[in-house]
């Protein structure tokens, strides 16, 4: 059984592209579309990695960076951010400090699969 | 590859979407532009668009979205006003957006250039400012605006840090990302001796000297997600060589309340809207193919016709268990055609929000101002039908504005606000959805209609007919009331189209004036659903044909003295003139004449008639099968339907019908001027 990794994004044709990569290199994938989602989907099951959009309606990156952080299960598992180059992204940098990495769009999907391999191993 | 490829499928229907949602909050922030959920909610949708383009290497997409980002970014941290022109703008960038998204590779994106060019020059000024490198946008911010100093960042951090994942490196780590880290200091007072040790514990404080032009919230958001394991104070201006850590207060007790406080001034208001998010209990959509569903309504069909089928042979084996059997398998096959028909229905909503565009630039065309009112957006109808409801009510909706709602001059004359209004409505009523365009102007007048209508010669100068009669005129083809066909209305598609289109819908259309708002209301009806009704059925000779149960009113036996006369078109039903059509007549079925024959009275869109059939077969579930294309010219049936016993039955188009009398009705008062033959008898 592959390790599990949840990607949350609004954009269902990146969390697509993630999606497929990360199953193709035999991990299993949860998504989720925003924060909101991605908390009402976390029941308390093994998650491996976490990747993350920043900026989303409902519940934006950080707060959900935040809220899973609050929960016991969640507290070590490494979370990748996904940011564009954009002023307001890279503000925001500097407020998610619980963060393992960034990523900034538009990235390919190989570069992420060594990011991703770099955190959980292969 | 082929992951790519259905990938990019979605990034266009993603797309599609995020673009009507710009579109509709473009419309939405011309008259609640201070917003800033709107605002963010606008930066987003073309934010998240450049992002995912990005992914695909669509650069001729990311690029211009980029410009119009960075205005909408302006716009949102109110450095720039969104002003009519800069809507303007910013709804044909949309436009733009929608063409360049379609194109796969930046090299075909040539022929869009010229377009997004003009564009570009037309943002320049609301985006100038914030310059064209993310240096000079950096400090525009009031943030940057001061000048480097230094500052010294005190973090105290709670024993239990380390459990909780919040790893003090990370968080020095990031401090990098403000500025220089000139110093860390390591104060180990609370370290314990190494056999009490417990690695899991954190017993480090720091004192980080932090080089930077980020103020004191910027530096202390980084502690934000810890606020209640991390403790910081921050201390501008403080010169390093003064620093002496021993003499540096350590408060003794990091847990003060106070003290939380005063290091994360915004968690509190954070973990509040957090809490409103996770209260707002989301509905969760998930997305199909179109084409998936429409095979499992196919398959309920089957499913359905299987069902009759079943019951039949229960029926004619006269063995209780299996009727009964039979009879609860309808029960559940019944509430599976339901809730999978409910499965493609959707809210109309959607479908009037694109007309805020539509009333906006014709509005602005003809130099008028109209307000278009949306209600019952939540009202539900079948996919299809709302796939295929856009065009008519297009023209309905233009038609509104340019021949209903009259020029702002003219409307003060009238003692009329300048603001016209548009109004479109639904509702449900008895089986069928309703769909209302109403508009505020001046309303038809029976008597220029009559006139067109003589001067057309659709009628003849005599006739004599009802208002109702004379608002229908509208939609015979070739009308048109007004002299000057402007370039909104006058596209050369009359309202007979709108009708034609619409009652290819199996609904009618019908015209009401003075309508709701005083001006015209056109009043549009509509079936819930395409695929199957509830039928009754009659036997004509040996066919069997189907009548839309919505459409039956009653059955009546036609008595033996009524039969006498093969060449009476009517009856006397409780002092109504009801017309007959002779369905045998009609279809030119053969077999004996029977002896008892039965009338349905159908009624469609206010007029009624009686159907003649030899036997009432009863109500059943039909699944409308279209009439394959050979078919398509026969008048008065509408599609087929396989029964029980695997018989066809042919569903009678009762619109079509009644319309055929109508018209020889019509055409007896025009051509006989007088009222010797009944006229249809309205209900």
């Amino acid at each position: 059984m592959g390790k599990s990794i949840l990607i949350v994004d609004d954009s269902a044709s990146i969390r697509q592209v993630v999606s497929l990569t990360l199953k193709s290199a035999g991990f299993d994938v949860i998504e989720a579309c925003d924060g909101q989602d991605a908390l009402n989907k976390l029941t308390g099951q093994r998650v491996h990695l976490m990747i993350s959009d920043v900026n989303m309606p409902n519940m934006d990156g950080l707060t959900f960076l935040r809220e899973v952080k609050a929960r016991a299960e969640y507290k070590f598992t490494p979370v990748i951010m996904l940011t564009t180059e954009s002023a307001e992204d890279k503000k925001m940098q500097g407020q998610a400090g619980g963060a393992k990495a960034w990523m900034v769009k538009p990235f390919q999907p190989e570069q992420m699969l060594v990011a991703v391999n770099k955190l959980v191993g292969p | 590859m082929t992951t790519m490829a259905t990938a990019l499928q979605t990034f266009l229907d993603e797309s599609r979407e995020l673009l009507s949602d710009m579109e509709l909050l473009l419309l939405a922030m011309e008259s609640r532009s201070g917003e800033p959920e709107l605002q963010n909610a606008l930066f987003r949708c073309v934010h998240t668009i450049k992002g995912s383009a990005g992914m695909f290497g669509l650069d001729h997409v990311v690029d211009f979205t980029h410009v119009v980002e960075n205005v909408l970014d302006r716009l949102r941290a109110g450095e720039i006003a969104l002003s009519r022109d800069l809507a303007n703008l910013l709804l044909r960038c949309r436009d733009h957006i929608s063409l360049l998204v379609e194109v796969p590779e930046p090299s075909e994106a040539a022929a869009l250039q010229p377009g997004g060019v003009v564009l570009l020059a037309g943002l320049e000024p609301f985006h100038s400012c914030a310059g064209s490198s993310h240096a000079q946008t950096d400090s525009t911010e009031p943030v940057a605006a001061e000048a480097s100093r230094k500052c010294r960042i005190d973090i105290r951090i709670h024993a239990d840090a380390l459990r909780h994942g919040m790893d003090p490196l990370g968080f020095i780590r990031f401090l990098g990302t403000l500025g220089d880290v000139a110093a860390v200091r390591t104060l180990e007072e609370k370290l314990p001796v190494l056999g009490d040790m417990d690695p899991e514990t954190c017993y480090l404080d720091f004192e980080i000297d932090l080089v930077t032009s980020a103020d004191r919230i910027a530096i202390e958001n980084i502690f934000e997600l810890a606020s209640d394991l991390y403790q910081i104070e921050v201390q501008d201006q403080c010169p390093v060589t003064e620093v002496d850590p021993v003499a540096a207060p350590l408060p003794a007790q990091p847990d003060t309340d106070e003290s939380v406080e005063s290091a994360a001034p915004g968690a509190e208001e954070q973990a509040d809207t957090s809490q409103q998010n996770r209260r707002r209990k989301q509905v969760q959509h998930f997305r199909i193919q179109a084409d998936k569903l429409d095979n499992l309504i196919n398959l309920v069909g089957e499913l359905v016709i299987s069902s009759a089928a079943v019951s039949l042979g229960a029926e004619q084996s006269g063995d209780t268990p299996a009727r009964e059997s039979a009879a609860n398998l309808n029960l559940l096959v019944e509430a599976i055609r339901d809730s999978s028909l409910d499965l493609r229905m959707v809210p109309i909503g959607e479908t009037f929000q694109r007309f805020q565009r539509v009333v906006r630039d014709v509005a602005s065309e003809l130099g008028k101002d109209i307000e278009l009112v949306v209600t019952g957006a939540d009202t539900e109808l079948d996919k299809t039908v709302v796939e295929k409801i856009g065009d008519p009510l297009t023209h309905l909706v233009r038609n509104a504005c340019d021949h209903g709602v009259e020029a702002p001059a003219a409307r003060s004359q009238k003692g009329k606000p300048t603001r016209g209004r548009v109004h479109l409505n639904a509702y449900h009523e008895s089986g069928s959805i309703i769909i209302e365009v109403s508009d505020d102007g001046g309303g038809l007048s029976r008597e220029r209609i009559l006139a067109k209508a003589m001067e057309r010669e659709l009628v003849r100068p005599d006739a004599v007919l009802t208002d109702q009669d004379v608002f229908n005129l509208i939609f015979e083809p070739g009308f048109s009331t007004v002299e000057q066909v402007t370039n909104l209305s006058g596209r050369g598609v009359g309202m007979d189209v709108v009708r034609r289109n619409i009652e290819s819908l199996r609904g009618t259309v019908e015209l009401v004036s003075p309508g709701v708002l005083g001006g015209t209301t056109f009043r549009i009806r509509l079936p819930l659903t395409l695929a199957i009704i509830d039928g009754f059925m009659a036997r004509v000779g040996d066919a069997t044909y189907v009548v839309p149960l919505e459409m039956v009113v009653e059955c009546t036996e036609l008595s033996a003295e009524q039969q006498l006369g093969a060449e009476q078109h009517y009856i006397n039903l409780r002092q109504e003139v009801l017309p007959l059509i002779r369905l045998r007549a009609h279809f030119k079925l053969s077999g004996e004449l029977r002896k008892r024959q039965n009338i349905i009275v159908v009624r469609h869109g206010g007029q009624k008639a009686g159907l003649i059939v030899d036997e009432l077969l009863g109500e059943n579930q039909t699944v409308i099968k279209p009439l394959g294309g050979i078919f398509s010219n026969l008048r008065g049936l509408s599609g087929s339907t396989i029964l029980g016993n695997g018989q066809v039955a042919l569903i009678l188009d009762v619109p079509t019908l009644i319309q055929q009398v109508a018209r020889q009705e019509d055409a007896a008062n025009r051509g006989f001027q007088s009222h010797a033959r009944p006229r249809l008898s309205a209900s």
